[in-house]
Parts: structure tokens; C-alpha cells; sequence
């Protein structure tokens, strides 16, 4: 348990202290909600009930913890595993599942504060008020279903090469906010792009909190989407990191 | 992994089935640990009662990749305090002993033992440390302060050194605040030295560690891995090069998965030393070139004469004296690389004692 907590904090602190991360992170979201803010009739309907405002701080919640997630895998995960970093703590004690759950479990943690920050946009500036129990209700759903987010940054980490890290999660960034609907409502999207988002997860994650916010069940399908990704991109990394394993030092 | 106590081997001993290239003595001397394969005498009773403190045991160990075998029925033991250097060229298995070593692969046969337990056993107790073959970076996480890195690698083990002998150890300390992408080759190393011997190792492996260091990093180096051996620690290094072997009391040198010479490094060093005399002569007495000093092999050719001679000097010098009329003379320089593939060719010529 010591080991899992003194690399955890590792990790963390590491997130914490790149100012790069830190202005992507929280820079893009709040940015592009500041800049969307005075765009439309913030009383228009959006989905069922949910206004514009509420719509577009939903989306945004979603946009940032998508950056958060493909920001804190991403690039220094692909650089740490090619500087050979990755490949020495497998000869500490530290356990070799560890590696992966930690790197998801901090990249969780930064997501959570993105939330909460866009959450404090909304209400002091995007006009959104709900009650205690919602905001509540709210952060936390938006939080449990990032975990695909999360995955999927370490993933990339994985999987990409650093040099291409970058330019894979700015492109994944952006095909996953407009085409996920986070940018402009998918209702107001032609047909076939409407049947497109709903293969992306960013999709999904916004879709079940403007489905809370709308009084609805929260569907099973949003759930299962979410799921899936989440647990189709672990097994990759799982793949591949026992393929690597069987490599040896070599 | 189960532990499979020895039986008296099927196999043919190495050091008995291979002409040895080594000068005789080899394997009997090298037996500082009082047991590794090479002696008949000791083999048959290899057992785990013999020596409950051995540092490393492999027996009968077989590695494939997929159809290429990497690991062909490998025995090895090591004890505690021993320094040993496994010597190979690329490709030889050194890489795969090493990963079976530190449980990152798991043979297909045979066993391994590591301070009396598994690989990954003693490894996830803290009792094992590592440095990696330096592959495209440093081998350490971007952007950290170095510091921070190694006292985090140190705080992941059991019952690690303090930070500040850590830190004296390894000569780090007027990097601690350096971040990690700011060293040099030879300064990374040396905080990769730290990061292995942070947890207090009771074993150490250093993988091909000085591949990227110049002559002054490597003599710092090889001062630093002389202390850990001095305060009582197993250490095994991987390398390729024969002159560092010589920083072992014992080399083993593997090639084709398996090992074809084990002996003190002084004797490794004086048969990859040999020197290649050539000169002309008329009418030179075989038994007097035999006789010469240094000289481990004859061949004449005619007029031509080839010598193989572990001291040049003395031989030169001993010619002169015996009254050899020669001309031509040629010394052919350190082939280091030559006699190391002489050592692990597949058929070795059968090497004369001088």
C-alpha cells in the first residue's frame, strides 16, 4: 500500500507542477466557454428542458474533462516509456499492474477539479443556478463517467510515439469536442453526423448529464457506450504491456 | 515457481564437453563460491542444502521466443558477496539471463532462484536493484527534479538506504536539484546508479551500465560498484566489453544461450590478451618456439612462424636470448574482439598452455 501511495503522490505532484498541463487543462475549457458564452439566446432549448446556458456549461464540464484526461496520459506517459522510465520502475518493488492504475487514478484526480471550475464559470458567469443536491449529483456523474477519458489519454501514451503524441490527442481533442456534440448541440447537426456522435464517448458523457438535468433515467446505452470504451482500451494497454513483457529487457 | 532440487545432471558438463580456450586452471580456480557447474567434482552435489545463501541459482534454464531459443538448459550459481560479469556477444542470452533474473520473463523449464526465493519475489521484497541498459533516453522521467526522482524510487522499498548515503553513495548530490532533462550522459548515469541502489539492495544488477559513459564516468563508475561489492553485496553486470570483466572476481561468459567459460577475470583477461607474433625464420627449432616464454600455441608454416603469446614482450625478449634468427617480426595488437569470438565460437580451438 505505501509503495501505491508514494508513486501516486509521484504522479500527481508531477501533473501538478507542469504549468503546460495546467494551462491546457483548465485554459481550453474555461477559454472556449468564455468565448461560446455570448453566442447564442442562452433560454433557447437545447435538449427537452435544458436551456442553452445549462447546455453549453454541460458540454464544456465534458470538453474539459476530456483534455484533462488525453493531457495528463498523453505526451508524458509516450516520453516517460521512450526515455526508458517506464521500463526501470518494472525493476522496483512498485507492482507491474500498478503502473497503468496509477497513471488512470491521477489523471481521475486532475479531472475532478476541471469540473468543479467550469461548474464555478457557469454559475458566476454562464447563468446557471441549480440546487445544492444537483450541483452534487452533477459533479459526480460527470466525474465517474471521465473514466474513459482517462483511459483513453493513457492509452494514447501507450500507443503513440512521443513525437506524434502531441498532435494525436490535439486532433482526438478537437474530433471528440465538435463531433461529440460539446461544441455545437448535436440536434442542430446533419443527420449523419447525429448518427456519427453517437459512437464517440464525449457523446455519451454529456448525454447522460443533460439527461440528469432534464428530469430523465439516465439510459442504459450512454452507461454501456462508456463502459465499453473504458474497458475496450484497458485490455489494448493490457495487451500491450504483455507483449512488451514478453520481450524482456530487450 | 517451484524449486526443483538438481539431480545429478543428464547433461554433459559445459566446461567437459567444450574444449575449454581457457589456460587449464580456469574453471577449478574460479570457483570462489565453492560450487558453480564448471567442476565435476562439485556438481553432482549442487544442491540448495549445500549453500542456503546463495545469491543466484539457475538450473537447467531453457528461454524461447516463440521457435528461437534464447536460454539453452543455462546453469549458473552465484553466492552471496560474489561479483560476477556476464560476458557475451549480442544476442548471446546475457540480456534474456538478465530479464529471467530480475522476473520479467519466466522460463519455460527449469528454475530460477533469487536470494532463496523467486525473481519476482525477492524483487517485490525490496532486495533487488537495477540499472537498465540505457535505451533511446536517460532512463529517467522527464522534467523531475532528480532529487525527488530517487527519493521517490528509494521511499517504494522496504527497508531502503537513507537519502543522504544514498545520495554520497552514488555522487549525486550537487545534482539533487537539477531536473532530469538538464544531465548529461555520464550525470544520468550516475542518478540511475542511485535509483538502483536506493532500496539497499542486497543485490545488484547493472545491465551494460557504462555503455554511454566516457573514460572518466566509467573509472567513477566502476569505483562506486567496487564499494557496494566491498560492503558485502552480490553484484552482476552485463556487458560486452572484455576489458571491464576484469572489475569481477568472476566471469562467466555465455554465448548461444548457454555458458562457455566461467573463471576468475584474471584469467579470462590473459586469454583475451594473447598477442599474435609473425615473423620469418630459417630453420627454427619447434621445441625451442614451444619452449619460449608467454607462448601458448605454434604454428609454422614453412618459413613463416605464428606464435600466440600472453606476454609479447617476454616472448620477443626470450627470442633474442634463445638466439631465434627471425625477421619480419609483426606483433598483431590488442584483438580483443577476435580472441572474444575465439572464446565463444562454437568450437573453440583447443588453446596450448604455455
Amino acid at each position: 500500500m505505501n509503495t501505491l501511495w508514494v508513486f501516486g503522490r509521484f504522479e500527481l505532484g508531477r501533473l501538478l507542477r507542469s504549468w503546460k498541463f495546467l494551462a491546457v487543462t483548465v485554459g481550453f475549457p474555461v477559454i472556449f466557454y468564455m468565448l461560446f458564452l455570448g453566442d447564442h439566446t442562452p433560454g433557447k432549448l437545447i435538449a427537452g428542458t435544458v436551456p442553452w446556458r445549462v447546455y453549453l456549461m454541460v458540454s464544456m464540464c465534458s470538453f474539459g474533462a476530456l483534455v484533462a484526461g488525453l493531457n495528463a496520459g498523453g505526451t508524458r506517459l509516450s516520453g516517460e516509456r521512450a526515455t526508458g522510465w517506464a521500463r526501470q520502475l518494472r525493476v522496483t518493488p512498485l507492482p507491474a499492474w500498478s503502473y497503468v492504475a496509477t497513471k488512470v487514478t491521477a489523471s481521475m484526480v486532475v479531472v475532478l477539479p476541471v469540473l468543479i471550475l467550469v461548474e464555478v464559470v457557469g454559475a458566476a458567469f454562464g447563468g446557471v443556478s441549480l440546487g445544492a443536491a444537483t450541483w452534487v449529483e452533477l459533479t459526480l456523474l460527470m466525474w465517474v463517467t471521465a473514466l474513459p477519458f482517462a483511459i483513453l489519454g493513457v492509452f494514447v501514451g501507450f500507443m503513440v510515439h512521443p513525437e506524434t503524441a502531441y498532435p494525436v490527442i490535439t486532433v482526438l481533442m478537437f474530433v471528440l469536442g465538435y463531433f461529440g456534440g460539446l461544441f455545437t448541440p448535436v440536434s442542430q447537426m446533419p443527420s449523419f453526423l447525429q448518427t456519427a456522435a453517437r459512437i464517440l464517448p464525449s457523446f455519451h458523457h454529456s448525454s447522460l448529464a443533460l439527461a440528469l438535468l432534464d428530469g430523465h433515467t439516465l439510459s442504459g446505452l450512454h452507461w454501456l457506450v462508456l463502459a465499453a470504451y473504458a474497458a475496450g482500451l484497458a485490455l489494448i494497454i493490457v495487451w500491450r504491456h504483455r507483449v512488451e513483457e514478453s520481450r524482456g529487457l530487450a | 515457481m517451484s524449486h526443483r532440487p538438481q539431480t545429478p545432471s543428464t547433461l554433459p558438463e559445459r566446461a567437459e564437453d567444450h574444449p575449454s580456450p581457457w589456460p587449464p586452471g580456469a574453471t577449478r580456480a574460479g570457483a570462489t563460491g565453492s560450487r558453480h557447474h564448471g567442476s565435476p567434482r562439485t556438481g553432482a552435489a549442487d544442491s540448495k542444502t549445500d549453500d542456503p545463501h546463495g545469491a543466484l541459482r539457475f538450473t537447467d534454464v531453457v528461454y524461447r521466443y516463440g521457435r528461437r531459443v534464447a536460454l539453452d538448459h543455462l546453469n549458473l550459481s552465484v553466492s552471496r558477496g560474489e561479483m560476477l560479469a556476464v560476458l557475451g556477444p549480442n544476442g548471446a542470452g546475457k540480456s534474456t539471463t538478465m530479464s529471467v533474473l530480475l522476473g520479467l520473463l519466466h522460463p519455460q523449464s527449469g528454475s530460477v532462484e533469487v536470494l532463496g526465493t523467486s525473481p519476482r519475489q525477492a524483487m517485490a521484497e525490496g532486495r533487488v536493484g537495477a540499472m537498465l541498459q540505457q535505451g533511446s533516453g536517460n532512463g529517467l522521467p522527464p522534467g523531475q527534479r532528480v532529487g525527488t526522482v530517487v527519493n521517490m524510487v528509494r521511499r517504494l522499498y522496504r527497508r531502503p538506504a537513507s537519502f543522504d548515503v544514498t545520495v554520497e553513495r552514488s555522487a549525486i548530490g550537487p545534482l539533487l536539484d537539477r531536473r532530469t532533462n538538464t544531465l548529461s550522459g555520464g550525470e544520468a548515469q550516475r542518478v540511475r546508479f542511485a535509483i538502483a541502489i536506493a532500496g539497499d539492495p542486497e543485490l545488484v544488477f547493472l545491465d551494460e551500465a557504462t555503455a554511454a559513459m566516457d573514460i572518466e564516468s566509467r573509472q567513477t563508475f566502476w569505483r562506486m560498484t567496487g564499494e557496494l561489492s566491498q560492503e558485502g553485496r552480490t553484484v552482476v553486470f552485463a556487458t560486452h566489453h572484455m576489458d571491464e570483466a576484469e572489475h569481477a572476481g568472476r566471469v562467466v561468459v555465455i554465448n548461444r544461450g548457454r555458458v562457455v567459460a566461467d573463471g576468475p577475470a584474471g584469467t579470462l583477461k590473459a586469454a583475451v590478451t594473447s598477442r599474435r607474433l609473425r615473423f620469418v625464420a630459417d630453420h627454427a627449432d619447434p621445441s625451442v618456439l614451444d619452449q619460449l616464454e608467454g607462448v601458448t600455441d605454434v604454428e609454422m608454416r614453412g618459413r613463416g612462424v605464428v606464435l600466440d603469446s600472453l606476454d609479447a614482450d617476454a616472448t620477443v625478449r626470450d627470442l633474442v636470448r634463445k638466439g631465434v634468427a627471425f625477421c619480419d617480426l609483426e606483433v598483431a595488437g590488442a584483438r580483443l574482439e577476435e580472441a572474444f569470438l575465439a572464446l565463444t565460437s562454437d568450437d573453440p580451438a583447443p588453446r596450448k598452455a604455455g
